[in-house]
């Protein structure tokens, strides 16, 4: 089941997406998290902490500076570029990108 | 690989995937049709947050990212409740309350889960879950 979350910067989009996340895993589900966002904190919101959210960041600069191979499969770019989050979600950081469009 | 590309390419299987795209309706007008089974709009009970709700449900609806569930988040009266309920016309509508403990949590940088298990935001975004499951077709 592939679930979009949308909305305005500042709805709470984020709070939703990390508490569904681990709702779904708190009932059995395999559940994968993607950041997707501009200003990527999805991993704050699944409590992954500060320091494993930055380090996720950083690879992502890596692969836009070019430092780092761009994974080419679904596996690849989940254990390349993805951590453990808490309940056994898996997040992964998609996209950082410096100048966001507006709302 | 960009956001789109990586969701309108993911297989099909058991597995939840819970997608936080970029704040606005960016990612989704460039999704490719059909890539998703359901769309969660997030939405306050403010004009402008509304708005951006209204315009993501128009292309959810037109490029047919399956179930269009709205959550109307922050709700501290029954009036901003009946203001979003209005605002979305047939959709349903799914209500957060606006929560101490996720204002905790965003301010900890910790999971709102962590901060209180049992808070009321907790228990009602958890009540998506069978709603998600009921109307998506897996």
């Amino acid at each position: 089941m592939k679930i979009a979350v949308v909305g305005k910067g500042g709805s709470g989009k984020t709070s939703v997406s990390g508490v569904l996340a681990r709702s779904f895993a708190r009932s059995g589900h395999n559940v994968i998290g993607l950041d997707c966002d501009t200003n990527p904190n999805l991993g704050l919101s699944l409590g992954v902490g500060d320091l494993e959210t930055e380090r996720l960041l950083s690879l992502r600069d890596q692969i836009d500076e070019g430092e780092q191979q761009h994974a080419h499969t679904w596996d690849d770019i989940l254990d390349a570029y993805g951590t453990d989050a808490p309940d056994g979600v898996r997040l992964t950081v998609v996209n950082r990108i410096d100048n966001p469009e507006p709302d | 690989m960009s956001a789109e590309q990586l969701l309108s390419s993911v297989p099909e299987s058991d597995t939840v995937i819970v997608a936080d795209l970029e704040a606005g309706i960016g990612t989704l007008t460039r999704l490719p049709e059909a890539s998703v089974d359901s769309t969660l709009v997030i939405v306050e009970p403010t004009p402008r947050s509304i708005d951006v709700g209204q315009r993501a449900v128009l292309v959810a609806t037109e490029r047919k990212q399956g179930h269009i569930t709205i959550v109307a988040n922050k709700v501290a009266t029954h009036e901003d409740e009946e203001r979003i309920r209005t605002a979305f016309g047939e959709h349903p509508v799914v209500t957060v309350p606006l929560d101490p403990v996720v204002v905790a949590a965003d301010r900890q940088g910790a999971s709102p889960v962590d901060v209180d298990p049992n808070a009321l935001a907790i228990s009602a975004i958890g009540g998506l879950v069978p709603v998600l499951i009921e109307t998506t077709d897996t």
